[in-house]
């Protein structure tokens, strides 16, 4: 409990958690905003085959560096001034002060995902019908009654929770901000963007799975799933086994490298 | 439930001293720590002495178990630091002053340590106070001086009253009045009884401060004693002797069988015989002499010729003399 404790002091007392935070929720509803509000209706016809909760969520895409850079400095940030010295001196039990780590920044990411993520359907909701998405044209609002709606939304909010602890375990192995938020960026946004321009087939799929923001965010597609080279829930498993990865890795090296 | 005689501790009462023993640590190639043992004990101020990079940081990092030993074992009260609980009730540490968010105010940092130990946050205000930084808590520690953050650190080691503490070179960059306060506040905590493990690589910061000295170089114990007893072996039981005839009493103090240096125009310093022998001598000599003395070496001077051989980084060029 003191290490819990601990962690949630230090992570509440610097500015820039709060900055993060905020950056994390503005950008995920900001986006949704704005994607939202390029759709329109009247350019297909007969019936737009968009995947409107996906195109709702298209947030993620930019908030999810604001896990990552929280999800890194919660570690990181110690070794930059050396500080984890005064924290292992506090309190020896590594084990327990990565998995306090681990915890606070977690719950804080899911938290803020959460904001983010209703923000989103709060703006779609908002801006869509305006641009001929409406009940009358057949297109029912946004609503978490739907089934896979409310998967693509939850599968977000914790898409974004992964990341972190992805971000947090990269950044007890690699102790150090820059070199982990690199690292970490370059995990999730190069294969999307090279997958793209590779010609369809196994390849290209197989790649698909590994990506873990690819097979990560599977868990928002709501439509066409049969074409899509891994499920919703199998894709989020991918970057969770990332992510696991990571954390296994920092904490062994956490616990047997001099601090 | 044991019945006790009133007056016994209720609890069996370890000393809190830090133990160090057979203590061997090495870097890829680099042996930092090569054997070391020796044990600070509480009531003094005990000064770990060595030139830079004689390994007094990498000792004290064993000792908080935040690195491993490759042999040897580091205790606090018979105990390994990784096995304690709330263990800065028991060890207060100032490694590094430069160890601190630069971002998070001066009442945060103490703050989270506070926590970590469960302790309540009035001990913050009161370190606080006794550092004398209430006046700038709230100000973040980026903005500090050299000597506000060392204050700080000083804190942070106060926080959990513990009987033992141990600082890394705690007036590095102070200047006069910050050495002098660190100075009194390392007496009056070992006068308090607490056990003080206080580093330095220059002996003249630690003087008039330590009671105890561990001098160590390349790694290994050169010296684990009193400070008196250090400086009356550096001074040999040489006696300073002033005259204005020095060359009579050199010759007669050298026909009784004294090793004699002149050390100025009218002083020499006379080994080989005691003050009152001398005193008699030259009295009945009738040499004319003003001032006898014990001959007062600077633990400066005794460190230097301790250490001479481990000195890790002497400049290839030797100063002239
Ligand atoms: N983490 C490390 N990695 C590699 N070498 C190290 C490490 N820490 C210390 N050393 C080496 O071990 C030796 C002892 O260093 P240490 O810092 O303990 O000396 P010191 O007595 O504290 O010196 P100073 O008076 O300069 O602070 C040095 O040669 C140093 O270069
Ligand atoms: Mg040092």
């Amino acid at each position: 409990m003191y290490a819990l404790h601990m962690e949630w002091t230090k992570l509440r007392t610097v500015a820039t958690t709060g900055w993060w935070l905020l950056g994390l929720v503005a950008c995920t509803v900001g986006l949704a905003a704005f994607v939202s509000s390029t759709v329109d209706a009247v350019n297909c016809a007969p019936r737009c085959d968009f995947d409107l909760p996906r195109l709702s969520l298209s947030g993620v895409y930019i908030g999810q560096i604001a896990a990552v850079a929280l999800g890194a400095l919660a570690v990181t940030t110690e070794y930059d001034t050396a500080m984890v010295r005064t924290t292992l001196a506090a309190y020896p039990r590594r084990g327990a002060v990565l998995a306090a780590k681990l915890a606070v920044v977690t719950v804080v990411v899911l938290g803020c995902a959460a904001l983010g993520v209703l923000g989103s359907l709060a703006v779609a909701r908002g801006i869509l019908p305006g641009n001929g998405f409406t009940r009358a044209n057949g297109y029912p609002p946004l609503s978490l009654g739907d089934r896979a709606t409310l998967r693509a939304y939850l599968g977000t909010v914790l898409y974004l929770g992964l990341i972190a602890i992805l971000s947090a375990g990269v950044g007890a192995t690699l102790r150090n901000t820059a070199a982990t938020v690199s690292m970490v960026l370059g995990m999730l946004y190069v294969l999307p963007i090279v997958i793209p321009f590779l010609p369809t087939g196994a390849w290209r799929d197989a790649l698909y799975r590994y990506s873990p923001m690819s097979a990560g965010l599977t868990v928002q597609a709501t439509r066409g799933l049969n074409a899509l080279p891994i499920g919703p829930w199998p894709g989020l498993g991918v970057l969770a086994g990332y992510a696991g990865a990571a954390v296994l890795a920092g904490a062994l090296l956490f616990r047997l490298r001099d601090a | 439930m044991t019945t006790r005689a009133a007056g016994e501790p209720s609890l069996p009462t370890m000393e809190p001293n830090i133990q160090v023993h057979q203590l061997h640590k090495r870097y890829g190639r680099t042996v930092a720590v090569d054997g070391l043992t020796f044990t600070v004990r509480p009531g003094q101020v005990t000064g770990f002495v060595g030139p830079n990079g004689a390994g007094k940081s990498t000792t004290m990092r064993v000792i908080l178990g935040l690195d491993r030993p490759d042999t040897g074992t580091a205790t606090i009260g018979g105990r390994p630091y990784r096995s304690l609980r709330t263990p800065l009730r028991e060890v207060g540490t100032l490694l590094d002053a430069a160890a601190v968010h630069p971002g998070r105010r001066a009442r945060d940092h103490l703050l989270w340590m506070a926590h970590s130990n469960g302790l309540p946050r009035s001990r913050v205000d009161t370190v606080l106070e006794m550092v004398g930084l209430t006046d700038v808590a709230r100000r973040r520690a980026g903005g500090f001086s050299l000597g506000m953050r060392q204050r700080l650190g000083i804190a942070g080691a106060l926080l959990g009253d513990p009987p033992v503490l141990m600082f890394d070179e705690p007036v590095n960059g102070l200047d006069p009045e910050g050495i002098r306060w660190i100075r009194n506040l390392l007496r009056s905590l070992a006068g308090q009884g607490r056990a003080i493990f206080v580093s330095s690589h220059l002996m003249s910061e630690l003087e008039d401060t330590a009671d105890h000295l561990i001098v160590v170089g390349r790694g290994r114990l050169i010296a684990d004693t009193s400070v008196r007893d250090m400086l009356a072996a550096a001074s040999g039981g040489r006696v300073v002797l002033r005259t204005k005839d020095r060359a009579a009493a050199m010759t007669r103090l050298a026909n009784a069988g004294a090793t004699v240096a002149a050390t100025g125009p009218d002083e020499l310093v006379i080994g080989g015989l005691p003050a009152d022998r001398v005193v008699n001598l030259l009295s009945q000599a009738g040499v004319p002499f003003s001032e006898v003395a014990g001959h007062r070496a600077s633990l400066e001077q005794a460190y230097m010729d301790l250490t001479r051989d481990s000195v890790e980084f002497s400049g290839a060029v030797k100063e002239s003399r």
